[in-house]
């Protein structure tokens, strides 16, 4: 990457940043036309970009393109929208857009587990906590962004910062290998034959099992806390009563 | 032209443009079946009025759907009201997508799939895609903008997420003794023989996995007894209350899609898919039409039957209680199917995986250790939850039989 698309990229983050700025909820006069208008012609200006030094015409660019705006626009309306749940909802897109994207890099495994861990398990249950906190009416804190300027500055910065490196990160390096043997190595060959499925879960119980094991016990900590936190002392003396037998059962019904 | 028509491409997508339209059929066809079949239940005589032993009844109902008025009501939040139906119809039909229907087509020579994706990740696409049939429920619920409706909604999304849990352990038992995620690979490993005639389907090897699959199977698509979001004498309808017209006859059709796919799913898992043993035409090797043809017809007659157990059981069982419904996920399933999914890993490890002494031994052994805990456990399993702490400090107790009550 030369030093003057560098510049560029960072100018179209840049803009970026102005028209998400302006697109968060405020309290004042809306100036939501000027944050689409400054928004889109950065998403443009990022496409451009990406067009012109993408490293070879693909038959797939064009969902590329689709998905990309997909998940970038969700993603704006998910910070944007004053309504707790539609900003759920387009999570989910993000979710499903992002998942697309992987599919088109051919990580099919990590697609679905991102549909089933995020739209199946996590996302339905904030919607299930939203649905249960929500207020009637639209409250302050539903209306107006906390540090506006703060949040989308840091923001920002993090993804230019990523987004200038991008181009010196050892993109394909398997397939680079296998392209550059001509496929005579079998071994390299063959983690392309099994489907990346079967190769993440070879990878996952050998290279990285000790990682896979530290985060299995993580998860079962904070179960446990999350148990220990929303479990209640029961004082009642009715759960003292006496053992049942198989014959009781049924027997002692309690009146409402 | 013939060449794209004969490629796997061009058979997927009139693969996809058929399943799709006879589905549609088929779904209003199994409203009329669930109503002869509880009228035979209930000794009544069911729909008999329209056409011959009433037939032309699902088209009248289609009818009526269409031309009844389309209510919103003006309190309801009119983009999600109006996306929830749609959502769960349309997560409800594209699951279709990785059945394998009938094994491999011989065309031009070439041999082709008859299954619409053949993806390297085809039994988690369907488990993907049936974790997203909450959202209807959900969405539906919460922009109905009713109290009743939002219970239905919140029960849905506590059930679907209690039931996913035993689900997706069913399925990795059955993931770990077939060492693939291809449901065409599963069909085609379960087509051997042991004893040169009982054939290899997976639900002589976990009967006990079976058996929990297909009830979490009643759970998501929501039938009874595990019809708590729609349970119309607490919630009048639940989560489609405010719903009229097409817009409730998309939620209708969609449970019904449901259950077609998840009986596809178990028979595909569980009892070889379109394999039936010592019919030449249902071995894997028979590639002309008329074989496939058969195959789609023994997949089908086993979704037939998945779907009438479906329907006996709504006729036969009461519904549960929520908190019993609760109590049979997390006390009962889970440490069923996680004692399960251990054995499954330990016949891995000793590479007994596909031996049927040692499977049904296991099966066997769980489900006696599982009765024995559940008939001596001091849990309650009738009458209202005791174990709960009292609304108010209670000072003194009244005797009221022999149960201590605060009074």
């Amino acid at each position: 990457m030369t030093s003057t698309t560098g510049y560029v990229l960072y100018l179209v983050f840049a803009l970026g940043a102005a028209g998400l700025y302006y697109l968060l909820p405020r309290t004042g006069a809306s100036k939501t036309a000027i944050g689409a208008t400054l928004g889109v012609s950065a998403l443009v200006g990022l496409f451009v970009l990406l067009g012109a030094h993408g490293s070879a015409q693909r038959r797939d660019e064009v969902y590329f393109y689709l998905f990309a705006a997909t998940a970038i626009l969700a993603a704006v309306r998910v910070i944007t929208h004053p309504k707790p749940v539609y900003s759920a909802i387009y999570f989910v897109a993000v979710v499903i857009a992002v998942a697309a994207l992987l599919l088109l890099q051919e990580a099919e495994f990590l697609a679905v587990a991102l549909v089933i861990i995020y739209a199946g398990a996590i996302l339905v249950t904030y919607l299930f906590v939203i649905m249960l906190a929500q207020q009637p009416g639209s409250p302050i804190y539903d209306r107006r962004t906390r540090e506006p300027f703060l949040a989308v500055v840091v923001g920002f910065v993090l993804m230019a910062m990523i987004a200038g490196r991008a181009g010196e990160l050892p993109a394909r390096a398997a397939e680079k290998a296998i392209l550059a043997d001509g496929g005579r190595n079998p071994a390299s060959t063959a983690s392309l034959l099994t489907g990346n499925t079967m190769a993440i879960g070879a990878a996952v119980t050998t290279k990285y099992v000790v990682a896979l094991e530290l985060s299995g016990v993580l998860l079962l900590i904070s179960m446990v806390g999350a148990i220990a936190l929303s479990r209640k002392q029961i004082t009642s003396d009715v759960i003292r009563s006496p053992r049942r037998t198989l014959g009781q059962i049924g027997k002692e019904v309690e009146p409402f | 032209m013939r060449d794209f028509i004969t490629s796997q491409f061009g058979v997927s997508v009139v693969l996809a443009f058929i399943v799709i339209n006879v589905l549609l059929g088929a779904v209003s066809y199994c409203i009329y079946f669930e109503r002869k079949i509880s009228a035979w239940i209930q000794d009544r005589c069911g729909p008999n009025r329209v056409g011959p032993w009433g037939l032309l009844q699902p088209i009248a109902d289609g009818i009526k759907f269409l031309v009844k008025e389309d209510v919103v009501p003006n309190h309801v939040d009119k983009p999600l009201f109006i996306f929830a139906p749609a959502a769960i119809f349309l997560v409800a039909f594209i699951g279709f997508a990785a059945i394998p229907w009938g094994g491999q087509l011989e065309l031009d020579g070439r041999l082709v799939n008859i299954q619409v994706a053949n993806p390297d990740i085809g039994l988690l696409y369907i488990l993907g895609v049936g974790s997203m049939s909450v959202y209807g429920a959900v969405l539906g619920g919460w922009a109905s903008n009713n109290k009743y409706s939002l219970y239905g909604a919140i029960r849905a999304t506590a059930q679907m997420l209690s039931y996913d849990i035993p689900m997706g352990l069913c399925i990795l038992v059955v993931v770990l003794t077939m060492g693939t995620l291809r449901l065409e690979e599963i069909t085609l490993q379960q087509t051997g023989y042991w004893a040169g005639w009982i054939p290899q389907w997976n639900i002589f090897l976990h009967p006990l996995a079976f058996a929990i699959l297909f009830i979490t199977a009643l759970a998501e698509s929501n039938r009874t007894p595990f019809d708590l979001a729609e349970a119309e004498q607490e919630l009048v309808g639940g989560f489609h209350t405010e719903y009229s017209a097409l817009k409730f006859g998309m939620f209708f059709l969609a449970e019904y899609a449901h259950m077609i796919t998840a009986s596809a799913f178990i028979a595909v898992l569980f009892l070889g898919g379109w394999h039936l043993p010592g019919v030449s035409w249902t071995q894997p090797q028979a590639t002309q039409w008329y074989a496939v043809l058969a195959k789609i017809v023994v997949l089908s007659t086993k979704i037939i039957f998945f779907l009438f157990v479906m329907m006996w059981i709504r006729w036969t069982l009461p519904r549960f209680r929520f908190d019993q419904l609760m109590r049979l996920a997390w006390k009962g399933l889970i440490p069923i199917t996680l004692a399960l999914f251990v054995l499954a890993a330990a016949l891995l490890f000793f590479d007994r995986q596909r031996s049927p002494l040692w499977a049904l031994s296991g099966n066997l052994v769980i489900l006696v250790v599982a009765l024995i805990t559940a008939s001596s456990s001091r849990l309650r399993v009738t009458g209202r939850q005791v174990n709960l702490p009292t609304i108010a400090p209670a000072t003194d107790f009244v005797r009221l039989g022999r149960v201590e009550m605060p009074l």
